[in-house]
């Protein structure tokens, strides 16, 4: 009987020991299935843990569900990319410190014979309103997601309320989506890091850039300690400033230039 | 057809590389699946064969109760799990969530009905008789268990593979709990599903053939046990 | 060694048992017997502390074993065989070792004694699951004394073995308790056993006790019919007391006058009570005094254990027990003319209540 117990026991303490060594703090990141389907966030955070001070539990979800945790003191910080909410967000007093501090542009993904002759046309609610009219698949995040907002954004600007059979909503993250899309030959809105880094693998191709309105914006918010004493946040403030900061604006203004032969993210702020 | 071949090839070149990625996802795996296991068996046996041999009332409400936690959804369990372990939830003190800890914790509810269960139905099927001749040669009642668990080992490993192949196998529980964050709590079975929807193709198989493998030795090894015993005596 | 009253248990069966006394003394082989569903086993159980009684008093060595404080240590100080030797999985020398490992004791010198003394030594290593019948009924009553118990409860240990490993078992089983001067109380259906063994021995009929005594007491003098009927009495006749002379009575019964030495007084209605052994059967009126002596008619000769049952027609129907050679000697069969006869001595009479 006894030697039973010891192993299970010992079994046990493995998997309690399999965590780091020393015990470090944690900093609780929500982030978007954009930022880490680039690989972006897996490089930037093994540098921040690198001076071992903190563990980062970067959490990839849609900037919606990113909000809604940082809503329930969930998260201590949120590097997100949908402006309106963000702006509701630190209205609301859930958040401080807002920095929008990097863009990169979504861009329309379709199939290469383009059926609905998207290409070519000047704005990209022009391209949203040629895709409606020919009825041809599109499929959408529908996950409240930045990607999903701005999305709606463009059907609103076209003057259409996306719905019937052609109207597909995935539910899920940007490579998720873009799989689906893949499958079905289908038009679909992405990100052009997450287009890029996903590009080996897909027969889509882009049908429509360049339009003011497709620049996608990102943000670093803090969580606000004061409504969530529960957070932490010094670590947050640790993870803000390193993100802020030269090496990192470096570090992303060069990250996928070698393997995409393009700058993916674009930094917009001055660290001092 | 080819992209599969070509899959299946690169998987194999990633695996006899020793990709350490995707051994450090095994390891993860493994061992929060063993521990939880572990801890289910530590649990349940007790437990199982105490509500077998005692006379209580409600005594077939409470099993068909067990029997039922046996088809507990593993994503219902990771749910109810994460809204504890939650900041904001009662357990949120602990700081769990999003840790190998949580996961094991979620897939410890989810084994402990079906060892409970297979204890259970172990036990009962103890002829009685024999269960009061052993307490009629002077043995106390944890005693006279202990001796019947004892007879009945093989069905106990039993239950506990088929504890274990559960768990091993799956992915919501895991994936609500732990966040599936790279170099914490990535699983085998959350790896696959993020690599095929990243269209890793090659990846995603090579994490779903060691999978395949982890739960196979691991049920190998334990019905070796299983059988050892039989052929020992 | 073990004192019980008022004992009452009741099962959904809708099958009660209610004792109302029961005494076992030190050192003592007390023997339950009964026909089957008369709740032998269940009286043992409650000895063994096995079931909760509804109500009544069970004092085990001097304490009360219903109370659940005194039950372990008294479960300790006693030890049980069923029917089935219920050995574990495992070596036969581990088999008989459970008991002391259950109190935590390791005392391979008692183990070697008790696999000694039912005369397994040579299976110690062997797995109790491969022995045969008689093997592992003997393991199963090693494993009960190598304890050394003050009190053993055996519910009919020898029911499924055949009459020569029967005998063998029986006969080491004596050996033992005498020499470990163990009560010890034996549920059993085989009668010529409890003969064998019992100092004391009760008769138990549908959850009742109908007689407590010694066993020669209580088979050639059952107190009651069905008591009679049980324990093999086999010509029972009803009939009254016509006078009674310094104890020798004359019953009316049958259509005869028969004699018997019986207490019971003139009037009385009575069973005339009668063992197969007690009647013997001969070409001539007998001589050798007995007072009982009728002509008979044979009506049926039927084969009995070792011996014969002849069936005879004295005017009421009478079961005889014969050897073979009587009856090739006499050429007994059915339609033979021939005279009955026994002893006023060895009839007995029941009370009857009308």
């Amino acid at each position: 009987m006894n030697k039973y117990l010891f192993l299970a026991l010992a079994l046990t303490g493995l998997a309690c020991g399999c965590q780091k060594q020393a015990p470090r703090e944690i900093v609780r990141l929500a982030t978007t299935t954009s930022v880490r389907d680039t690989c972006l966030l897996d490089m930037l955070n093994e540098t921040f843990e690198r001076d071992g001070k903190y563990t980062l539990q970067a959490i990839a979800v849609g900037s919606g569900q990113a909000m809604q945790l940082g809503r329930t003191g969930e998260a201590d910080i949120l590097w997100v990319h949908s402006p309106d909410d963000e702006a509701k967000f630190v209205e609301e007093g859930y958040g401080t410190g807002r920095v929008t501090f990097l863009h990169n542009d979504f861009v329309i993904l379709g199939p290469a014979a383009d059926p609905a002759g998207v290409k070519g046309a000047k704005k990209a609610a022009d391209a949203f309103k040629k895709i409606a009219a020919a009825g041809a698949q599109f499929i959408s995040r529908a996950d409240q997601s930045g990607t999903h907002k701005k999305e709606l954004k463009l059907w609103a600007a076209a003057g259409i309320k996306p719905a019937g059979v052609f109207y597909l909503e995935a539910g899920q993250g940007m490579a998720g989506t873009l799989s689906i899309a893949e499958e079905k030959k289908a038009y679909v809105l992405a990100d052009r890091s997450t287009y890029l880094s996903m590009a080996k693998n897909l027969k889509l191709v882009i049908v429509n850039e360049g339009d003011e309105a497709l620049i996608n914006r990102y943000s670093l918010i803090l969580a606000n300690p004061a409504k969530f004493p529960k957070v932490n946040a010094a670590g947050a403030r640790a993870y803000f400033d390193f993100v802020l900061s030269k090496p990192v604006k470096e570090t992303i203004e060069k990250f996928g230039v070698e393997k995409y032969g393009q700058q993916l993210f674009f930094y917009d702020y001055e660290p001092k | 057809m080819e992209f599969i071949f070509e899959g299946f090839r690169k998987a194999v070149q990633l695996i006899l590389s020793g990709n350490p990625e995707i051994f450090a996802i095994a390891r993860l795996s493994l061992t929060v699946s063993l521990a939880a296991t572990a801890l289910a068996v530590l649990a349940g046996v007790p437990l199982g064969s105490w509500i077998a041999v005692k006379k209580f009332p409600f005594k077939k409400l409470l099993i068909a109760m067990v029997n039922t936690g046996m088809g507990l959804p593993p994503v219902v369990a990771g749910l109810v799990v994460m809204l504890f372990l939650a900041r904001s939830g009662p357990l949120g003190f602990l700081n769990w969530l999003y840790t190998p800890k949580g996961m094991i914790i979620a897939q410890f509810i989810i084994a402990l009905p079906i060892i409970t269960a297979l204890s259970i139905s172990a036990m009962q099927n103890v002829d009685p008789k024999f269960y009061n001749q052993i307490l009629a040669l002077g043995a106390s009642d944890r005693q006279a268990v202990w001796v019947c668990l004892k007879e009945i080992r093989l069905t106990m490993v039993a239950a506990v593979i088929a504890g274990f192949g559960r768990l091993v196998a799956e992915v919501g529980a895991v994936m609500i709990v732990g966040g599936n964050i790279r170099h914490q709590t990535r699983m085998l079975t959350t790896a696959t599903v993020m690599e095929t929807q990243m269209g890793n193709f090659d990846m995603a198989i090579a994490i779903g053939l060691v999978l395949l493998a982890v739960g196979f030795i691991v049920n190998l090894a334990l019905t070796l046990i299983q059988q050892n015993k039989v052929l020992a005596r | 060694m073990i004192k019980l009253s008022g004992l009452r248990l009741a099962f959904d069966t809708g099958f009660s048992l209610a004792v109302d006394s029961l005494k076992v003394r030190e050192g003592e082989v007390f023997a339950i017997i009964g026909p089957n569903g008369a709740g032998k086993t269940t009286l043992l159980n409650a000895m063994a502390m096995l079931n909760r009684p509804a109500a009544g008093n069970l004092e085990i060595m001097g304490r009360d074993a219903l109370a659940s404080a005194n039950k372990l240590p008294l479960r300790r100080a006693m030890a049980a065989v069923f029917s089935q030797p219920y050995l574990i999985n495992d070596t036969v020398f581990n088999n008989v070792a459970l008991p002391l490992k259950l109190r935590g004791r390791v005392d391979a010198a008692a183990v070697e004694e008790a696999l000694e003394l039912f005369r397994i030594t040579h299976l110690r290593d062997r797995n109790a699951k491969t022995l045969s019948q008689g093997e592992s009924h003997r393991a199963a009553l090693a494993r009960a004394f190598v304890t050394r118990p003050k009190l053993l409860l055996l519910d009919e240990p020898f029911a499924s073995l055949d009459e020569r490993v029967k005998e063998s078992v029986i006969q080491d089983l004596r050996k033992v308790i005498k020499i470990s001067g163990a009560a010890v109380v034996l549920v059993t259906q085989d009668q010529a056993g409890a003969l064998t063994l019992a100092d004391t021995l009760a008769v138990l009929v549908g959850g009742r006790i109908l007689q407590q005594g010694e066993p020669q007491e209580i088979f050639s003098r059952p107190a009651s019919k069905e008591v009679a009927d049980f324990v093999g009495v086999e010509t029972i006749l009803s009939g009254r007391v016509s006078a009674n002379s310094e104890n020798l009575c004359s019953v009316e019964a049958g259509g005869h006058t028969l004699m018997a030495v019986s207490a019971c007084a003139a009037g009385d209605s009575v069973f005339f009570c009668l063992r197969p052994e007690d009647i013997s059967v001969s070409r001539n009126a007998d001589a050798g005094g007995r007072r009982n002596n009728f002509k008979a008619k044979v009506t049926g000769v039927a084969p009995w254990g070792l011996q014969y049952k002849v069936e005879l027609d004295c005017g009421f129907t009478a079961q005889a027990a014969v050897t073979k050679q009587l009856v090739d000697g006499l050429g007994l069969k059915p339609g033979a003319e021939v005279y009955a006869s026994f002893k006023a001595t060895a009839a007995h009479l029941i009370k009857r209540n009308l």
